[in-house]
């Protein structure tokens, strides 16, 4: 059983949620099964969102899929820290390996919108450099765009989202924020005490909320719940920027509906087969887009394998779910002199990115860490399960809960083959096998971790705290269908089409073929949106299965 | 193709254009009103003082509500500027010992202010300008002082010093308005109005402070007469500005706070008003 409760589907009948109501509903354009729509894309998040956006501006007829709930925020969020655990992708995963990743909160959200309905907005860019790691910083492999492209597609998708962010940003190329950064909390004035005492930059975090009002979006409340689901609407997810511009636009949102397969037909594919409201249903399309991120893409083109694709759909070089990442997310914590009450306003109101531009170090890759803010059952969860804390000393330490501070890394793990998304022998309740993920740090890994931890406590004690504890932990994915210019190592390529299949594509984080020093929802959104105008461009050239119904 | 649902894209023009709208219509009768009863300059600067007055008492007193007059000193602001205003009700000399502390209040404002930014991490860093306490606002209490203390102003050139007086606390009180809409990321077009046609009156006021020309004093009266009109509008802006955050005014405990200051943009009227005084001043006065 997944324990998941969720509604009917709600996008049906023609109409969808208004995202802006509590009840109300908005006009949606509706195709048959039976019409083959230009675009099937399984998957609503930074990928999926933004693509069926774009695809269904430039004219496409678009179908997009979730397997979890479009949801009202204004009525269905609510300021419970428990309650929001419907937004995660909870449905057992296989783990394995030397480290094995635990999935959740930290990496996997189940709704319309993806996991930026309950993410924690950190809206951050990768360093150029990064784009080419392999030649100008020696490591990892570089990416088939360049920076500079991405540059432009940072810009779009900040303004999509009205980033709230520094007027000048001490890291990187220049860069404008939309929006003007929010006010520095307790928690994130510790961070910054503690740069300026070590003599390292430090800046207000750019973040997805909005800093005054935006449309129907009201400025943040810095309530402080937002970090799971935003009961207000200032968030700015792509459940509430990207999904309504493509209802807008015409595309049409399926909501809870897991799409299982999809079919192919002498070497293209024809439509994706899904399940929806008790039924297996199969919807035909010109163009299938996976982007159910880096384990749910994997998982279905593992699971579509066919005759024609023994090991699986876009996988004749077998790279599919390989090279998956995560980021580091370990984190230090101490106890302040003053007041701190790190759980009001978003949790990461400060951030350093100092060691993802400064290379001299003993280890490839960089690391961003940001001040924290973790509610009181997370925080204590923690402390169980990371310090064995329990009993008397548990109730101590969290009734120092309010004097609390902590910094977290967003750290680089290295691309391996090994870390890798197969699929498992169990199935779940629709009869799909699990994902079985098996992940294991590298020397490298561990480099950064103890440097992190490190620099992480030398920061929190000059900025005043005490009975230091560290804690250990992951965040995010990456990779596990990254693109490249070789079909040989990669699986798409730079325009996110599988080598193998033409008219199939992948459109999310599972592109990456390195993971960077900073949270990813910023660079997949862009890279989506690069990826949308590459389609159109490529359509304007007759080169893309463009048809329109 | 024809838009199904709304989203959050466009700025809110629609808004914009109903307050520039409204700005015309009362700006433009403003500006055609024919001067019938006129008012002696001496009251229009005592009305002056009393408008910027009520504008720094409720916003002092909410600003520092707001931070919960965490230092004794904060209690200050309000209360001399309550007594500056009250004291311009009689206008003797009896009121000028208050008129002169709301300018040394505010004058030791600033010095309040902006020792809250720097001691801050970051210092004198644009997050700090945009949320510590607002640099400029004690200025405005000493301003009211200052009005008050106008009041007396019969000469010729008593109107060309406060001419010159009410040119530069305009131009200050734009640029904290600058600071402020900036940090509001300009989401509202209308936005641009305070920081656009105050500047405008205040060279022009400043031209008559320096080369009193009859010739262009009527632009200037006209220019006046804007920009009290934008103080009203600007009013209405930041009332509907307050019924756009979380709850509107109906969780108007918090949002009233949260939101722009309400009485803030009745400062231009004020200044608009005693920027007229000041050409009455020049005009008529021996």
């Amino acid at each position: 059983m997944n324990g998941w409760a969720d509604p009917a589907p709600r996008a049906v009948d023609g109409r969808a949620p208004d995202v802006f109501s509590t009840a109300g509903t908005v006009p949606m354009r509706q195709f048959s099964d039976r019409d083959a729509v230009d675009f099937a894309i399984v998957g609503t998040g930074c990928g999926g969102g933004v693509l069926a956006a774009k695809l269904a501006e430039a004219g496409f007829s678009v179908v997009a899929f979730d397997a979890g709930p479009f949801w009202r925020p204004l009525a269905d969020f609510a300021s419970d820290e428990r309650e929001q655990d419907k937004l995660y992708w909870l449905d057992p995963r296989i783990s394995a390996g030397d480290d094995p990743v635990e999935f959740g909160q930290n990496n996997s959200g189940r709704a319309v919108g993806g996991s930026t309905v309950h993410f924690q907005m950190v809206a951050l860019r990768f360093r150029p450099e990064w784009f080419a790691s392999r030649s100008r910083l020696g490591y990892g492999v570089d990416w088939p765009v360049d920076w500079r492209t991405m540059w432009r597609y940072y810009d779009e998708v900040e303004r999509a989202c009205a980033i709230s962010g520094p007027v000048n940003y001490p890291w990187g190329p220049k860069r404008h924020y939309p929006y003007r950064a929010h006010e520095v909390n307790a928690a994130g004035q510790v961070l910054a005490r503690g740069a300026e005492a070590l003599g390292v930059p430090w800046a207000p975090t750019p973040l997805a909320t909005v800093s005054a009002p935006r449309g129907k979006s009201p400025p943040c409340v810095y309530r402080g719940m937002c970090k799971i689901g935003c009961s207000t609407n200032a968030k700015q997810s792509v459940l509430i920027t990207f999904i309504p511009r493509a209802l807008d636009a015409g595309a049409e949102i399926r909501d809870l509906a897991m799409v299982g397969r999809i079919e192919t037909e002498d070497g293209r594919a024809t439509g994706v087969e899904y399940h929806r409201d008790g039924q297996w249903r199969f919807q035909r399309a010109r163009n299938v887009v996976c982007a159910g991120y880096s384990i749910e893409t994997p998982r279905l083109l593992l699971n579509s394998a066919s005759g024609a694709h023994p090991h699986g759909l876009a996988n004749s070089s077998g790279n599919v779910g390989r090279y998956l990442m995560v980021h580091l997310n370990d984190a230090v914590w101490g106890v302040m002199e003053d007041e701190i009450r790190w759980y009001k306003v978003p949790p990461s109101m400060a951030c350093c990115e100092h060691w993802n531009y400064i290379d001299d170090k003993d280890f490839d890759g960089g690391y961003s860490f940001m001040s924290q803010g973790p509610l009181p059952t997370d925080f204590a969860r923690m402390l169980v399960t990371n310090e064995g804390v329990f009993g008397d000393e548990l109730h101590r330490q969290m009734a120092l809960y309010n004097r609390m501070a902590g910094l977290k890394m967003v750290g680089e793990t290295m691309p391996q083959a090994d870390n890798r998304v197969t699929l498992a022998d169990e199935h779940d309740d629709l009869g799909l096998p699990r994902a079985h993920v098996t992940y294991s740090c590298c020397d490298n890994d561990r480099r950064m971790r103890r440097h992190a931890r490190d620099f992480m406590a030398r920061m929190l004690a000059a900025a005043g705290g005490s009975e230091l504890l560290e804690t250990g932990s992951t965040a995010h994915l990456m990779g596990g269908c990254r693109m490249g210019n070789d079909p040989e190592t990669s699986v798409t390529d730079s325009d996110g089409r599988t080598w193998d299949i033409p008219n199939l594509w992948v459109c999310d984080g599972s592109l990456m073929p390195t993971a960077g020093g900073v949270n990813p929802s910023m660079t997949i959104m862009a890279n989506a949106a690069r990826i949308a105008d590459r389609i159109t461009a490529l359509a304007g050239r007759g080169e893309a299965e463009r048809a329109h119904g | 193709m024809q838009k199904l649902a709304r989203n959050t894209r466009r700025p809110d023009v629609q808004a914009a254009l109903i307050g520039v709208g409204a700005l015309a219509l009362l700006g433009g009768t403003a500006i055609l009103a024919r001067r019938k009863a006129r008012l002696a300059p001496q009251r229009k600067v005592q009305l002056a003082a009393q408008t910027m007055g009520a504008s720094i008492v409720a916003d002092s007193a909410m600003q520092h509500l707001r931070g919960g007059f965490h230092n004794p000193a904060m209690y200050a602001a309000p209360a001399l500027a309550t007594l500056s205003t009250a004291g311009t009700l009689a206008r003797t000399q009896a009121g000028r010992p208050l008129h002169v502390a709301a300018i040394a209040t505010g004058a030791a404002g600033l010095s309040f202010h902006a020792y809250n930014i720097v001691k801050r991490p970051g210092g004198v860093s644009w997050n700090n300008l945009f949320y510590a306490a607002p640099i400029g606002a004690p200025g405005g209490l000493a301003v009211t002082g200052a009005l008050a203390l106008a009041q007396r102003a019969t000469t010729r050139g008593h109107g060309r010093l406060l001419a010159g007086f009410v040119a530069l606390a305009t131009l200050a009180e734009t640029a904290e308005v600058a600071l402020l809409h900036y940090r509001g990321a300009w989401h509202n077009p209308a936005m641009f109005t305070p920081v656009t046609l105050p500047p405008v009156a205040a060279a022009l006021l400043l031209d008559q402070a320096l080369w009193p020309r009859p010739a262009v004093r009527r632009l200037t009266r006209g220019a006046l007469r804007l920009m009290a009109a934008m103080g009203v509008v600007g009013t209405g802006f930041h009332i509907y500005g307050v019924s756009r955050n979380m709850g509107g005014w109906g969780n108007w405990r918090q949002t009233a706070f949260a939101g722009p200051p309400v009485p803030a943009p009745s400062s231009f009227c004020a200044l608009a008003l005693a920027g007229d005084a000041a050409l009455d001043l020049i005009e008529d006065a021996p």
